[in-house]
């Protein structure tokens, strides 16, 4: 044989093997990522949040978003690629932007600082009362623009109440100002919130049902 | 300060009073506080002496660093503690207070 026909076949395997080796080393790497919910997950296929929370998280390609703020108690956001900005948010608020225990006077307040930092200029929100967690509450819904960026938010906000407080669900998709919305988002954001539930009462509930442990002890 | 402001039905209830301190002039915490919907007083102190009682002045810095600073009622700091407010913690003892006030 012509010993450069003979180098050609020895090094054909060798070229498959090292080809299946790194198709190989891919994908155990794909399937050890870790899912940030796995410990909290039950066997109802709903997640328990710092024994304070119960629902069902979103599918992937939603992900927890690491807060490391006070904005959001809970959060996921769902990354996509057709233009920029292109994400959806959808979350839950222990303390909403505000202050009234009144769900109309709140929203007010609310949308004075939500979203504050992207300079987004809002539509005045239309508002719905609606049933959250059982009980009434209020739907926010508008559109905000970030003129220089040409960047649009699509948001629908939904007050609930928990004991007297006032908490909130937020769901927010962002795109380019020609783009379209995607409602499938939206309708994870339902499932997310219809699934939602508390375990226990609220430290504010509980502050003037129990009597007072002593500052400082745990 | 929205944290404070969110709970004050709760400081109502618990006979707590809540005022802020700053550096600002009085023109620019009037425009702030109108424009943040806070309804509590804010102080203003320009020279700085309430920060140094306190000891929230750090050399070389001109503005208060947050500290959350409980007195009670006969004026004895009865909580001081640095960073975000702790709600929990501060409505925790405010009760706790509360309660040895309506015992004596």
């Amino acid at each position: 044989m012509n010993p450069a026909l003979s180098r050609r076949f020895t090094f054909r395997p060798l070229i498959a093997v090292c080809a299946v080796l790194l198709i190989a080393a891919c994908a155990p790497a794909a399937a050890r990522v870790a899912d940030p919910l796995a410990n909290l997950r039950q066997a109802d296929g709903t997640a328990v949040w710092q024994q304070e929370y119960r629902f069902e998280p979103p599918p992937a390609p939603w992900q927890l978003i690491d807060l490391d703020e006070d904005d959001y108690s809970i959060a996921f956001m769902k990354i996509c690629s057709d233009g920029y900005p292109c994400q959806s948010t959808l979350a839950y608020a222990e303390e909403p932007f505000g202050y009234s225990r009144d769900f109309e006077e709140r929203q007010a307040e609310f949308f004075r600082r939500f979203l504050w930092a992207s300079r987004v200029a809002f539509e005045p929100p239309k508002l719905r009362k609606v049933k959250v967690l059982g009980q009434d509450g209020l739907e926010a819904i508008t559109v905000g623009v970030e003129p220089v960026l040409r960047h649009k938010v699509w948001c629908k906000i939904l007050f609930a109440r928990r004991g007297e407080r006032v908490v909130a669900f937020y769901f927010t998709q962002w795109r380019p100002e020609k783009n379209g919305f995607e409602p499938a988002d939206e309708a994870d954001f339902g499932r997310f919130v219809a699934s939602f539930s508390f375990l226990q009462p609220s430290f504010y509930e509980r502050l003037f049902s129990q009597s007072t442990p002593k500052a400082g002890t745990p | 300060m929205e944290g404070h402001q969110r709970n004050r039905y709760l400081y109502d209830r618990l006979n707590a009073r809540v005022a802020g301190v700053s550096r600002d002039q009085v023109a620019t915490l009037k425009y702030w506080t109108e424009e943040m919907g806070l309804t509590f007083p804010i102080f203003s102190n320009p020279v700085g002496h309430l920060g140094i009682w306190f000891d929230t002045l750090e050399e070389g810095y001109p503005m208060f660093s947050r500290k959350t600073v409980v007195i009670d009622k006969w004026g004895v700091i009865r909580y001081m503690q640095a960073g975000s407010p702790d709600f929990q913690e501060i409505l925790t003892l405010l009760k706790q207070l509360h309660e040895e006030e309506t015992k004596r």
